[in-house]
C-alpha cells in the first residue's frame, strides 16, 4: 500500500462489501416491506459512498453536485407523478 | 498562465471534466426513468415476484463484487497515476479491465441460462424490463472496458503521463455504471 489515499479507498470498498451482505441478510430475514426498505435505504448510503469518496464529489465545487441532483429530482418527481397510475389501478384477474 | 495550462496544473478543473459531468448527468434520465417506469409498472400490478424469483441471485451477487472491486481498483489507478507512479496505474487499470469482463461474462452466462429456460426479451413485462435495464447496463460496460483498455496502452506506452486527468473521466464514468447497478441489483434481485 502505498498512501493514504489507497487506505482510504479501500476502506471505503470494505464499507461497501459489508452494506451489501447487510442487504442480502436483511432480504432474507426479515419481513418483505421493512427489508425493502432497508435494502434500498442501504442502496442509497453505497451510491453516496462512492459519488463522494470514489468520485470525489465531496470536494467537488457545488456546480458538480447540481449536475448530478438535478436530473435525478426531474426523476423523483417523474417518479411521484405518476404514483396515481397504479394506487388507483385496479389488477384484473 | 493560459487557462489550458492552469488546467493541466490542476488549479482548474481538468480539461473534459464539465463534458463528462455533462455526459453523466444525461445518463441519469436514462436509467433513471427506466428504474422510474419498472417501480411503477411493478407497483401496479401482480406476478413480479414469480418472475424475479427465475433470476439466477448468485451470479448476480459476484457480479455486484466485481463491479464494486473494479470502481476501488479505478480509483486506485487514477491516486497512482496522479502520483506519476505509471506502472502501477497500468496495473490497476489492468485489475479494473479483466473485473469488467468478468462482470460481462457472468452476465453472458446468466443471459444464456434464462433464454435456455424459456426467458426471453418477450416473456412478460417483467423480462423486457430485465433485459432492457441490464442489457443497457452491460453496453455501458463494455464501452468502460474499451475506454479503461486505451488507458492502459497509454499507461504502458508511458504517454499517460502527459494526461493523468484522463484517469479521473473515465474513472467518473466507470463509477457511474458501478452506481446503477448499485440499485439494478435489489431492484431485480431482492425486491
Amino acid at each position: 500500500m502505498n498512501s493514504a489515499e489507497e487506505r482510504h479507498y479501500l476502506i471505503i470498498w470494505l464499507w461497501l462489501v459489508v452494506l451489501v451482505a447487510i442487504s442480502v441478510g436483511a432480504a432474507s430475514v426479515l419481513p418483505k416491506v421493512q427489508a425493502l426498505a432497508l435494502v434500498f435505504s442501504i442502496a442509497i448510503v453505497k451510491a453516496v459512498l462512492v459519488a463522494r469518496h470514489y468520485m470525489h464529489l465531496k470536494n467537488e465545487k457545488p456546480i458538480y453536485y447540481a449536475m448530478a441532483l438535478v436530473p435525478l429530482a426531474f426523476i423523483i418527481l417523474f417518479l411521484f407523478g405518476l404514483f396515481p397510475d397504479f394506487v388507483y389501478h385496479v389488477t384484473k384477474p | 498562465m493560459t487557462t489550458q495550462a492552469a488546467a493541466m496544473s490542476g488549479m482548474e478543473n481538468p480539461v473534459g471534466k464539465n463534458g463528462t459531468w455533462w455526459f453523466l448527468a444525461s445518463e441519469i434520465p436514462i436509467f433513471g426513468g427506466l428504474i422510474a417506469a419498472y417501480i411503477v409498472m411493478r407497483l401496479g400490478s401482480a406476478g413480479w415476484s414469480d418472475a424475479s424469483s427465475h433470476l439466477n441471485f448468485i451470479v448476480a451477487l459476484i457480479n455486484t463484487f466485481l463491479l464494486l472491486t473494479s470502481s476501488m481498483t479505478i480509483v486506485m489507478a487514477y491516486a497512482a497515476v496522479h502520483r506519476n507512479a505509471l506502472k502501477r496505474g497500468a496495473h490497476f487499470l489492468g485489475l479494473t479491465i479483466l473485473l469488467g469482463l468478468g462482470f460481462l461474462g457472468m452476465k453472458a452466462f446468466e443471459y444464456s441460462t434464462e433464454i435456455g429456460h424459456g426467458f426471453l426479451p418477450s416473456s412478460g413485462i417483467f423480462w423486457s424490463f430485465y433485459y432492457g435495464m441490464t442489457g443497457l447496463h452491460a453496453l455501458h460496460v463494455l464501452a468502460g472496458i474499451i475506454v479503461n483498455f486505451t488507458l492502459w496502452l497509454q499507461a504502458t506506452n508511458g504517454s499517460l503521463a502527459h494526461h493523468p486527468h484522463r484517469v479521473e473521466l473515465a474513472g467518473l464514468y466507470w463509477h457511474l455504471v458501478d452506481i446503477i447497478w448499485i440499485f439494478l441489483f435489489p431492484l431485480l434481485y431482492l425486491a
